[in-house]
């Protein structure tokens, strides 16, 4: 019997996922382009009325849209949008804490002086009075405007069921996928929402 | 709250929603496709095989071009001829000959003879009861 008879020359073989051909790359970069592109502006705004910082909007943006293509580009298309939220929900998450613990420390600080414009605010302080002689465009920027004061008031998990709902249209189950709740805290968090907002913005809109 | 006024206070917000959306300026426009192009270039990197990633080879090489280097600088210097010549089992006797029969090694072996002689005055003198006189 030969020596090294036993041995199975297959270890030697590559045994993990085959090597994705050009085309099949090609094919999966576009479909991925074409995903992010037609995401990605919405997701920036949700991620600025969330923040309140175009800078911070898209750092989020930009991290999810890096760690969807690094670590779930492998899934079916079907469960990017979800994904892409989660993860962008996550990011925004994240900052918000960093934030609340920076201006935690700050305050410990004897010199450290407070930033206007991280103060808690009323939401509808600084909203100007629409005029009824303002044009059409600007109407609807005010409009939008108390909107998106009103849902920065609102608790984070009634404003994510409401931004991914409602902007961005998704169901139920890829809602609460993207929020990592139950179906039924998807449903309650936005009946919540749209309850709250109607009742602050009812009377001007 | 009815289901018609709510349903007309959710396609309003939608609609206002999009409106801001498409009005987003050119700069973050901008910013948002390099983001994309760069999320798009990570996932075809991340789906090649990792035997053609870069980022695999690259300490590989680094490490496996520096030991190549270090053979060469070995074998090229005399030590290493040196070596090399003793590892064949043939120790070159040749050249201590040579270093043997050179002029100055008269010198050289007389100076050693003088150490000698010093070495051992001076173990005597540092041995107690031992006579330095000699």
């Amino acid at each position: 019997m030969p020596p090294f008879d036993t041995l199975n020359p297959a270890w030697m073989v590559w045994d993990g996922p085959a090597p994705a051909p050009e085309e099949a790359v090609l094919e999966y970069t576009r479909e991925l382009e074409k995903f992010l592109a037609e995401v990605e502006r919405r997701a920036f705004r949700m991620a600025q009325v969330a923040l309140r910082d175009p800078d911070d909007a898209m750092d989020v943006v930009q991290d999810a849209m890096l760690k969807l293509a690094r670590n779930y580009a492998s899934r079916p298309s079907a469960e990017w949008r979800p994904l892409f939220y989660r993860i962008m929900e996550n990011g925004i998450r994240d900052l918000q804490r960093r934030r609340s613990v920076r201006k935690r420390f700050m305050t410990w600080l004897p010199s450290a002086k407070q930033d206007p414009d991280n103060e808690a605010q009323d939401p509808l302080e600084n909203v100007a009075d629409a005029s009824p002689a303002v044009p059409e465009v600007l109407m609807r920027d005010q409009a939008m405007l108390k909107l998106e004061t009103s849902l920065q008031a609102l608790p984070a998990r009634q404003r994510q069921a409401f931004m991914l709902r409602n902007f961005e249209g998704l169901d139920v189950a890829d809602t609460a996928t993207a929020m990592g709740c139950s179906q039924g805290s998807v449903k309650t968090h936005y009946s919540r929402a749209v309850h709250t907002l109607r009742d602050q913005l009812g009377e001007v809109w | 709250m009815d289901d018609n006024s709510r349903e007309s206070f959710e396609e309003r917000s939608r609609a206002l929603f999009q409106d801001s959306v498409e009005g987003l300026d050119f700069a973050l426009r901008s910013r948002l496709t390099q983001a994309r192009h760069a999320a798009v270039e990570a996932a075809s990197i991340r789906r090649r095989p990792w035997f053609f990633r870069i980022g695999v080879w690259t300490p590989t090489a680094g490490v496996t071009a520096a030991a190549i280097l270090g053979v060469f600088l070995w074998v090229g210097s005399p030590l290493g001829q040196h070596a090399v010549t003793v590892a064949d089992g043939q120790p070159n006797l040749e050249d201590l000959d040579i270093v043997a029969s050179s002029e100055g090694s008269g010198d050289a072996m007389d100076m050693l003879q003088d150490d000698v002689d010093f070495y051992d005055w001076a173990n005597k003198a540092a041995t107690p009861g031992s006579s330095t006189s000699s």
